[in-house]
């Protein structure tokens, strides 16, 4: 571990650090000392930043922005997680998949992949978002939980093409490897030469990948509730977003206090997935 | 002696956007039980894809293989790929060319050369291991033990190609295929190699199919010889009596190419001119004709059939070296 650190240099430290802080703050969020996140203080609405009982201040309608913001980390986290979780695990599987068998198989998933890529992301989850969030009855809201649902299910559709282009190249580019033929040669089934000798080779160029996408994921969650169909009635760093959206002239702090952190979680999430990506570079060099 | 292997008019052709490209055209070829034999070719011979399609390794959706091959007396070509699959390891195995390429990076040896003996023999975990601490032995590695949780990029060429050779040998082969198994290792090395292989041989009483661009290699190790040109047999024989009574001046042409200790110090290595027919418009004749020393007219138009001469020896050409037939040397 130790030596894992030492190889970092300091860009990558303060990310480590401050994706260490964001998960930190995701565990023990709920309980913290804090304001609760969804109760508006009707004495201090839209104080600024270093205000008394309010550290980064408060929204126009009074909303404590440290606690949003701290709480704000869960949902927002978890949604990155568990789309690209479940978008990289589909994605790879598919990539891998078709590289393998090769022939017309890999070229309809290469085809899917392509005109799902070709859609800009932000583009492409705004129409699952539209599609899919819309309730029966325009008076009713639909219901968060599904909605976060929803939204989850948009970007892992929008991460599967991505992480499936990465596993399908970089299968491609081990499937022919002689040991490959070697492993067959000795009589192994086609599920074990998958599992045991290309999926080994694939992951890393996917974990470098998955740190990139989290990043993504983290962004269109944002961009999809300033566009107004993110999270609005929830507790995360786009329901912040998009609850001032309309106006944050009068309390700016309220629009670039969860602005900030996202970008910088964003940075730091990228920051670790280039180092690990030019770590991985000079690692097909020695071999 | 009962043949092991049997290849009967094998043809291998590759779908490529030139068009259709005959690697291999129609080879027979007869291993018999516990012998050796070398099949020699320059480059693009045809020799490693023969070797590959014999053992039913090529799978691409563009390759079709023809022919008859018979193996161990169970008919491999008209058998599933599950079936041929289960020949594999026990029945056969390979050793590759390139062992910096043939043993997968990322995973330790231990796991490597265990990884058959538990998923073919059924060994547990520990059994595998005391096999295989057994078999690095056999290859002649030193301290086998430690050797197992090495990764190959801690290890030589000579090193890694033992390993390769201790993986193919694991399951008991009948037969093995040698790719060409020393040309990238250097040639001390290569020497200990060759011995090594011939030694396994016959302590584990192994056929061998030694591949090799080199007929210094198959000299001291082989049997028979098989020399391969454009996708075809060209001559075969016992190894000593190709040496001593060469007919085919393709083979003349890469004997002379050895380098040789009483050459002239400066002095040019003979090579042989020009190169391979393009696979993929052969020309009608003998495809050597355009770079032979001794080519006629009829060479360039008719392409010759093996003939038998005697003991054994084969051979695919219209004015065999050593016939009194009067040839003009162009």
């Amino acid at each position: 571990m130790r030596k894992l650190w030492s190889t970092l240099n300091l860009p990558s430290k303060i990310s480590v650090l401050w994706v260490l802080l964001v998960f930190f703050f995701v565990v023990t969020g709920n309980f913290l000392p804090l304001l609760d996140p969804t109760e508006y203080d009707p004495d201090a609405s839209g104080v600024g930043l270093f205000s008394p009982g309010h550290f980064l201040g408060t929204d126009i309608n009074g909303y404590d922005l440290l606690s949003n913001v701290i709480n704000g980390a869960r949902i927002s986290i978890l949604i990155a997680l568990v789309s690209v979780g479940i978008g990289g695990l589909i994605g790879s599987a598919i990539g891998i998949g078709s590289a393998y068998v090769r022939g017309k198989v890999d070229l309809v998933v290469n085809l899917f992949f392509n005109i799902l890529l070709s859609i800009p992301n932000l583009v492409l989850g705004l129409a699952l978002v539209a599609i899919l969030a819309t309730s029966v009855d325009p008076s009713i809201p639909i219901d968060p939980n599904r909605r976060v649902f929803i939204i989850i299910f948009s970007l892992t559709v929008v991460i599967i093409p991505i992480l499936g282009r990465i596993a399908r190249g970089a299968t491609l580019s081990w499937v022919n490897r002689e040991f490959i033929v070697a492993a067959r040669s000795m009589g192994m089934k086609d599920r074990h030469i998958i599992f045991k000798h290309i999926v080994p080779n694939v992951l890393p160029a996917i974990y470098a990948v998955i740190f990139l996408a989290i990043g993504v994921v983290i962004v269109a969650e944002g961009a999809l509730s300033l566009l107004g169909v993110g999270i609005i009635d929830g507790v995360s760093w786009g329901a912040m977003i998009g609850r001032v959206a309309g106006d944050f002239t009068y309390a700016p702090q309220s629009m670039y206090v969860p602005v900030i952190v996202l970008a910088l979680t964003v940075i730091a999430f990228n920051q670790i997935g280039d180092h690990l990506r030019s770590q991985l570079d000079s690692r097909e060099g020695k071999i | 002696m009962s043949s092991i292997l049997k290849l009967e008019n094998l043809k291998v052709r590759f779908a490529t956007h030139r068009g259709q490209l005959e690697a291999v055209r129609g080879v027979d070829l007869e291993v018999e039980a516990g012998t050796s034999i070398g099949i020699v070719g320059e480059s693009g011979s045809g020799k490693t894809v023969m070797s590959r399609a014999a053992m039913g390794l090529l799978t691409g959706s563009n390759v079709t293989r023809e022919g008859r091959i018979t193996f161990d007396g169970k008919v491999l070509s008209d058998m599933s790929r599950d079936e041929v699959r289960n020949e594999f390891g026990t029945g056969m195995a390979m050793i590759f060319q390139d062992p910096m390429t043939a043993l997968n990076p990322v995973r330790r040896i231990g796991s490597q050369l265990q990884e058959s003996l538990r998923v073919r023999l059924g060994m547990s975990r520990k059994e595998a291991k005391a096999r295989s601490i057994e078999l690095l032995t056999l290859v002649r590695i030193p301290e086998p033990a430690r050797m197992l949780r090495k990764f190959p990029s801690q290890l030589s060429g000579g090193m890694r190609q033992r390993i390769m050779i201790a993986i193919a040998i694991s399951c008991n082969p009948k037969l093995l295929f040698a790719d060409e198994p020393t040309t990238a290792l250097d040639v001390t090395v290569q020497a200990q190699i060759l011995e090594l292989l011939t030694d396994l041989r016959q302590e584990l009483n192994m056929t061998m199919v030694l591949v090799t661009h080199d007929l210094g290699v198959v000299a001291g190790n082989t049997d028979y010889v098989a020399v391969m040109y454009a996708g075809e047999i060209v001559e075969q024989a016992p190894t000593t009596e190709l040496f001593a009574n060469m007919k085919m001046p393709y083979t003349e042409a890469l004997f002379k190419s050895i380098p040789n200790i009483n050459m002239k110090a400066g002095s040019r290595l003979p090579v042989i001119e020009g190169r391979l027919p393009d696979p993929t418009d052969r020309p009608p004749g003998c495809g050597f004709a355009p770079r032979c020393n001794y080519a006629q007219d009829k060479c360039f138009t008719d392409h010759p059939e093996l003939e038998v001469a005697k003991d054994g020896h084969l051979y695919r050409c219209w004015f065999p070296l050593g016939d009194s037939i009067q040839r003009k040397v162009s």
